[in-house]
């Protein structure tokens, strides 16, 4: 196909702009990196020279660690429940036995759309008046599970609406009842969009602030430490604690995608051999 | 086919008896646990917000069942209110412009231009930062608009300004950069859905037929991906109705959007009066939802990140 001097034209200015557009996302990321290394405790413009001090300061701060400890133990939780409510859901959505099914994927989709705020306010309301409990880590947990077990349901249910059913029919007619069926042939096959799930919890309960920051009592998770060290006071430690995290989860996200291509590549090693 | 024909064999005789009732009931029951967190932890809440916006807060902070409508009132009457909601609304539909305006022609460029391995590393990329905290993310630009920030330094650097400028430092421009920022990737996962599904041999087909390629967009391209664009200004309007963060770490005294409004009141105990303000936004997402439901795909947004 002969490209015109126009279509040759929008091609560069399109990688221009993505160029623009990846500097646009990233801009900001390599300064909350830079400014980790700043000498001054104050971080900005100009560096005034580098050093690894915050880093120290963060291995050292007791109250830091707390707040890690309290999102993790949270996010595992959130996870776990959420993952295994959330695919349950998705079997009689997608297959029938739910009245109205298309309400209820709208209804499930609410919780993700609307605004945080909106969410934790009446959590706090139905917490604190109605129910009169006392705030905490059930309540931030309770929190938590109305928006990650959604996210859970559409994902699961994305990868059921694909799944051939013939080949639940063909293990039944194999003589695998249904409890087998699930556990051998339906379970491994949609098993990436319940990883994703979890996934998608993890990170959504770990980095979740607004919801949190309505229902906890006395406790404090990362994200609303965070926020008292960006609204009283920050010092580099903070851009140092952010960096640390970007390459943790890069680090696990990296890890995860090698993990799979391994396995994939073993497994297609594996089908050759037999083949051979 | 054949799998309709064996549902139809295995259910038809007892579609209509008492055990086919029973049977379906059976399948709904691994749903229940769900169902139950969206009933009562997501329905019932709502529920209760509703019924406190009528009632009233005592002088000593006490919530009175005392039935009134004048919560609702105030946000028509006194200017703040109407006001405040107002601009979250222009705030709202220009970062979407702004936030379509960059992710249509970045998301057509990936998907027409580049081959499956780059589109793969490239929305990585766009979806990374979602994995660092959100709070950090917004706290990175104050390095950036900040009176001493990046872009100032750069300006003062190449001589265009002689002292620090205050144009995006704590008022509305930052907060419409930063939210800008912090939403334009959900466009971009919307509209990747949308334009991978596009047979592009089709722009081809309209300019054969003499359209101008603005005529070929307009009416080809444009049509066919109405859903993935629409999803991508619900994923950027909608969280900007409840955006009080951003406000609050970049923004000035007057940059406070409506959600500010709202965490105001509950600072000081308000429940009824927060909550009837929360309800009317509640009100307008859930309008807008509904509306929009048809063409609406959280899934090419959500499946992705």
């Amino acid at each position: 196909m002969p490209v015109g001097r126009f279509a040759r034209q929008t091609r560069w200015g399109l990688i221009a702009l993505t160029g623009a557009v990846l500097a646009f996302l990233y801009l900001p990321i390599a300064f909350l990196i830079l400014f980790s290394f700043e000498e001054a405790s104050t971080p900005g413009l100009p560096i005034t020279g580098l050093t690894f001090h915050w880093y120290q300061v963060l291995l050292a701060d007791s109250s830091i660690q707390r707040a890690v400890g309290t999102s993790i133990l949270v996010a595992l939780i959130v996870t776990v429940i959420a993952t295994i409510v959330g695919t349950m859901v998705a079997f009689p959505l997608v297959r029938g036995g739910l009245p109205s099914p298309g309400s209820l994927r709208l209804g499930f989709t609410m919780p993700i759309m609307i605004p945080g705020v909106l969410l934790g306010i009446g959590l706090l309301i139905f917490f604190r008046q109605v129910l009169k409990v006392q705030l905490g880590l059930q309540t931030v947990v309770a929190g938590h599970l109305v928006f990650t077990i959604p996210f859970v349901v559409l994902i699961v249910s994305a990868r059921l609406q694909g799944f051939d059913r013939r080949l639940e029919w063909a293990a039944a007619d194999l003589g695998a009842d249904s409890i087998r069926t699930l556990r051998y042939i339906v379970l491994p096959l949609i098993a990436p969009a319940i990883l994703a799930g979890a996934l998608m919890c993890v990170t959504l309960s770990i980095d979740e602030f607004v919801i949190t920051f309505f229902t906890i009592g006395p406790q404090q998770t990362l994200p609303l430490y965070i926020y008292t060290q960006i609204k009283f006071g920050v010092t580099p430690e903070v851009n140092a604690m952010a960096t640390v995290l970007l390459v943790v989860t890069l680090g696990l996200l990296l890890l995860g995608t090698g993990l799979m291509a391994l396995r994939s590549r073993m497994k297609a090693r594996r089908r050759k051999a037999e083949e051979a | 086919m054949t799998g309709e024909v064996r549902d139809g064999v295995g259910s038809a005789p007892l579609a209509g008896s008492s055990n086919g009732l029973l049977r379906r009931a059976g399948r709904a029951v691994p749903a229940l646990p769900g169902l139950a967190v969206l009933l009562f932890l997501f329905l019932a809440p709502m529920l209760i917000m509703f019924l406190f916006s009528f009632w009233r807060t005592n002088p000593d902070f006490k919530v009175v069942p005392d039935w009134n409508i004048d919560n609702y009132l105030r946000f028509f009457t006194e200017g703040t209110y109407l006001r405040t909601f107002f601009k979250t609304l222009v705030m709202g539909s220009i970062v979407t412009v702004a936030a379509l305006s960059i992710s249509l022609p970045f998301a057509y460029f990936l998907v027409r231009y580049t081959g499956q391995r780059t589109q793969r590393i490239v929305l990585l990329a766009v979806i990374v930062p979602f994995w660092t905290s959100y709070l950090l993310r917004v706290y990175a630009w104050q390095a950036i608009l900040g009176e001493n920030g990046a872009l100032n330094q750069f300006f003062m650097g190449i001589g265009l300004i002689d002292k620090p400028s205050m144009f995006f430092v704590y008022d509305d421009p930052g907060v419409f950069v930063v939210l800008t920022y912090v939403y334009f990737p959900f466009a971009v996962l919307a509209l990747y859905s949308a334009l991978e599904k596009f047979d592009f041999t089709l722009l081809t087909a309209a300019q054969d037929l003499g359209a101008r390629p603005d005529q070929a967009f307009r009416y080809i391209l444009l049509p066919q991906i109405r859903a993935g664009v629409i999803t991508a200004c619900i994923f950027v309007f909608i969280p900007i109705l409840g955006e009080f963060l951003t406000p609050t770490l970049v923004g000035g005294a007057q940059s406070s959007l409506i959600a500010n409004l709202i965490v105001n009141y509950l600072r000081q105990a308000q429940f009824p009066e927060g909550a009837a303000l929360a309800i009317i936004i509640a009100g307008f997402v859930t309008v807008v939802m509904v509306i929009f439901r048809k063409s609406f795909r959280v899934e090419d947004v959500v499946t992705r990140g």
